[in-house]
């Protein structure tokens, strides 16, 4: 089980199941949602992803349509994403995590977005939009 | 290795409500790897752009940028609305201010000067190229 949380503590959850796939992703909406380079995450099947407390601090932003970006209202930290087409999964942002999830990212998505200012130096596999076909 | 800086230096949220300019050159950039960059960006570390706070000029959203003490004297700014970590500012380095590099809208004209609290680093994350690592903080 993966426990995590945001920064001040408010929020904290559970992941009673096994994450998926990590990956980097590099779009500019993750670059501006993290104020970082690209994003890592990984998603949990919503039946194995719980708020455990703080939930009324958890606020949604509806980035794209039916895409909603989960953050705690007191202190900011982005902490998961979910999309209304699909509702199974909850794509969690892997350093709100407290330990070490063990998944490891496994490609670089949205590289064609990238920040001119970053430069990719691992050799995991890149795509330059989500699809990973 | 230096390259053109977006002139002007723009930059804004997810939800583009709150919007800033940088005026001038940033003083340096670097990529934070402690515990609570991690939280506060929800990945596998911060990348801090630090300015001379004069230098720095929030044109639209005040109202809706929100402050965390996340250690004392020190605030991490985000907008309400869409949780973007947009900049810190610290009581003891009142002439600086470290705006979040995600948020830039163009290319701030420097790269990273390297990889800074790696002691705490992500479990995740391998660190793969030449910059210089730091266990510690950028003063220290």
């Amino acid at each position: 089980m993966l426990e995590g949380g945001c920064l001040c503590g408010g929020v904290r959850f559970r992941v009673t199941g096994k994450l998926g796939p990590a990956g980097f992703c590099h779009c500019k909406m993750c670059q501006r949602a993290t104020g970082s380079a690209f994003a890592s995450n990984a998603p949990a099947r919503t039946r194995y992803f719980e708020i455990a407390k703080g939930a009324e601090l958890v606020n949604e932003y509806e980035s794209s349509p039916g895409k909603f970006r989960a953050f705690c209202r007191r202190c900011g930290s982005p902490l998961y994403s979910r999309r209304n087409d699909e509702p199974e999964l909850r794509r969690v942002r892997l350093g709100t995590l407290d330990g070490d999830p063990e998944r490891r990212p496994l490609a670089h998505v949205w590289v064609g977005s990238k920040a001119p200012w970053y430069t990719i130096t691992d050799s995991l596999p890149q795509y330059a939009d989500g699809d990973v076909r | 290795m230096t390259t053109a800086r977006s002139s002007p230096l723009t930059g804004r949220c997810l939800c583009g409500a709150v919007r800033y300019r940088i005026h001038g050159a940033p003083l340096t950039m670097y990529y934070c790897h402690c515990q609570q960059c991690r939280r506060a960006s929800g990945a596998s570390f911060a990348t801090n752009l630090l300015v001379r706070t004069e230098s720095l000029e929030l044109e639209a959203g005040a109202e809706l940028l929100a402050g965390f003490e996340s250690s004392p004297g020190k605030r991490r700014h985000f907008c309400s609305r869409c949780g973007s970590p947009i900049f810190s500012a610290a009581e003891a380095t009142p002439s600086l201010r470290s705006v979040r590099g995600g948020t830039l809208d163009g290319d701030p004209g420097l790269r990273a000067v390297g990889h800074f609290h790696v002691a705490s680093r992500s479990a995740w994350f391998e660190i793969r190229d030449e910059l210089p690592q730091h266990a510690g903080g950028l003063g220290e």
